[in-house]
């Protein structure tokens, strides 16, 4: 009869077990703990986000810029509504999360291995999002050099940028060196949107421009007061992070 | 309690070999009324540092005239009391005069301690005798000159201090006796709550009505019903003193020290008295001001900040949530003279005291950050002067000094 045992590991398997073993328990402080008694507490803690202020590009070119303040304008154009994606300072928001750790994906998992996934499971190459603007600027403004007579994508009339915008969310263009247009396009988007919704203190929404068009009244927390007065609109202006303008002194 | 007194006695038992006391059969009751008498007396309060050994010394205590770092009181010859005498502990309590004729500062609250009793001082004493020796040498003098010349603290004496035993009031019942012993002696309130002279005495014409201290404004106590405790029932003092929130605040800061460590582990009886005795007194105005307009341009801008930033927990009507969020409205610490506790609270924001019947400790966070100086003064001298409130405005430069 055939007698089964664990099957004996390799020396080569012992050593690097060990030595992973090792490094997993050395690379890093443990970060758990437990607390009892009272909750943990500490006088002026706070992690606030800092207020993004305008002045300078600290990712874009002044290129890069003008192309994306001409795409935020066209995705978000100014109207009786609202002012446009570019006065609203999307990509002043834009630009200072290129720069922080969305650009780099630095909270993300971005190892390998790199497949093709399915729409619903969004962006599954490796390129950071600061990689992904800098080649598809690049790719966009070389297109409509080629087909446009030599004109970037800022020079184009609106009409012919939003031609173009509809081409690359549709997939009908291929951009140069690769550049996916239509996860591109998604891209685009998808931040100029969060730049024009998201609190102003990011660098976007303008004034809370956004906010007073929905009628959202921002950074609150406690609709106590209204939440029986059916069918009425919600008296208070929107409020920022940072808060309004009637909080001003003087 | 069975525990306590077995381990009590042990302990006696332990050290009376190497203390050559005179042992009487009853010294373990003795040992226990003096324990009570140190949770009384919250001499861990200046004298246990966090986390340290109990009575080895404590964290130095900040006053107007420079730093006193509270001496160890642990049995220890080198570094402790173990050299003293039970004579030289019953001077120092009731004179200020340590032992070798050492004077004492007056941040050890003597002044209060010599109305404690010849018996409770004893039972402290044989207490003490029994806490661990611990060696940490201490050097409590860190006073500039001239304040440094111990020698001084006689002329002070002379000037501010009345020793001499409680006397009860025979017109009064023995609940109000028991709590006026209590609250002027051992529990040394007015220590905080009393506002102090220029040369740092007790202000004894004005007690219980309020002092700055550390950063804190320690409120009115008295009976008061603006500024005071007058609003409160005897119930509701006693449920505050014993877990730290009763409905209507929530004790944080120096307060919560007190709580944690003295007053939430008297006796039932102790803490009625004090209530009953701080409900019989007098002291400062009863009658509100004006309150500042709500057309104010400050009180506009504090209302559209304390409605942005505030009333979620505190509530639009300033009510808060009773056992989470201090009501504002009628709160006497909200409307106290000076908003240096209000301040603090703002900038740095605060923890609830956590005791074992208040355990959720809810925090107010730090708005420092947020709000300018400008800000943090609107948005106080508007909760000072709504829903009822009425206080002086906050001004700018207040809080400037405060971050």
């Amino acid at each position: 009869m055939e007698t089964h045992c664990l099957k004996r590991p390799t020396r080569r398997q012992f050593l690097s077990s060990v030595a992973f073993t090792i490094l997993a328990g050395g690379a890093a402080p443990v970060m758990a703990r437990s607390i009892s008694g009272r909750l943990p507490w500490e006088a002026r803690s706070a992690d606030p986000p800092v207020q993004v202020k305008p002045g300078g590009w600290l990712f874009f070119t002044l290129e890069e810029a003008q192309t994306m303040e001409a795409v935020a304008d066209r995705l978000v154009p100014a109207d009786d509504l609202s002012l446009g994606g570019k006065d609203a300072g999307c990509v002043l928001y834009l630009d200072r999360q290129l720069v922080g750790s969305y650009g780099t994906s630095s909270r993300l998992y971005t190892k390998g291995p790199f497949m093709p996934g399915l729409p619903t499971q969004g962006y599954q190459a490796s390129d950071t999002p600061a990689q992904r603007y800098r080649a598809g600027i690049a790719a966009l403004n070389a297109f409509t050099r080629e087909t446009k007579g030599g004109k970037r994508f800022a020079e184009l009339a609106p009409a012919d940028q939003d031609a173009v915008l509809k081409d690359l969310e549709a997939g009908k263009i291929t951009l140069p060196n690769k550049v996916d247009a239509k996860s591109f396009f998604n891209l685009m988007l998808a931040n100029v949107m969060e730049g024009f919704f998201a609190d102003p203190i990011y660098g976007g929404n303008k004034d809370m421009a956004s906010w007073k068009m929905l009628g959202f009244p921002g950074a609150r927390y406690d609709y106590r007061d209204h939440v029986s007065k059916h069918n009425q609109p919600y008296p208070l202006p929107p409020v920022s992070i940072a808060g309004s303008t009637e909080w001003m002194t003087r | 309690m069975s525990r306590i007194v077995f381990s009590l006695t042990l302990a006696a038992t332990a050290f009376s070999a190497g203390l050559a006391l005179a042992q009487a059969p009853d010294q373990a009751d003795e040992i226990i009324r003096g324990r009570y008498q140190a949770i009384l007396g919250d001499c861990s309060a200046c004298h246990t540092a966090p986390g340290a050994k109990p009575l080895s010394g404590g964290l130095p205590l900040e006053t107007p005239f420079g730093q006193i770092i509270p001496p160890n009181i642990t049995p220890d010859k080198a570094t402790g009391i173990g050299n003293w005498t039970e004579a030289d502990f019953r001077s120092a309590l009731k004179k200020g005069i340590g032992h070798g004729g050492k004077r004492l500062y007056p941040a050890m609250p003597y002044p209060a301690y010599t109305r404690m009793t010849d018996r409770d001082i004893g039972n402290l004493w044989s207490y003490l005798r029994t806490v661990d020796p611990v060696f940490n040498p201490v050097e409590s003098n860190q006073l500039p000159f001239p304040f440094n010349i111990r020698l001084s603290m006689m002329g002070w004496n002379m000037l501010n201090f009345t020793p001499g035993e409680f006397q009860p009031d025979p017109s009064k019942s023995a609940e109000w006796n028991r709590g006026a012993y209590i609250v002027q002696g051992p529990g040394h309130c007015g220590t905080c709550h009393s506002p102090k002279t220029a040369l740092g005495a007790d202000e004894t014409s004005e007690a219980l009505q309020g002092g700055s201290l550390q950063g804190w404004y320690a409120p009115n106590i008295t009976g008061n019903s603006y500024i005071g405790i007058g609003s409160w029932s005897e119930d509701q003092i006693v449920r505050y003193l014993k877990t730290g929130t009763n409905g209507h605040t929530i004790a944080s800061g120096p307060m919560a020290e007190a709580i944690q460590a003295s007053t939430s582990l008297m006796t039932d009886e102790d803490v009625h008295a004090i209530a009953t005795y701080l409900k019989s007194t007098e002291g400062g105005s009863t009658q509100k001001p004006q309150p500042i307009p709500a057309s104010d341009a400050r009180m506009k801008v504090g209302a559209a900040i304390y409605h942005d930033t505030c009333s979620a927990c505190h509530g639009g009507d300033g009510k808060g949530a009773s056992q989470l969020f201090p009501a504002l409205a009628g709160s006497s610490i909200v409307q106290q003279p000076s908003a240096e506790t209000l301040t603090r609270l703002v900038l740095q924001g605060s923890q609830a005291v956590h005791t074992p019947a208040a355990k959720t400790t809810p925090a107010m966070p730090s708005l420092g950050w947020k709000l300018s100086d400008e800000q943090v003064a609107a948005v106080l001298t508007y909760v000072r002067n709504s829903w009822g409130n009425a206080a002086p405005s906050v001004g700018a430069s207040d809080i400037g000094a405060q971050r």
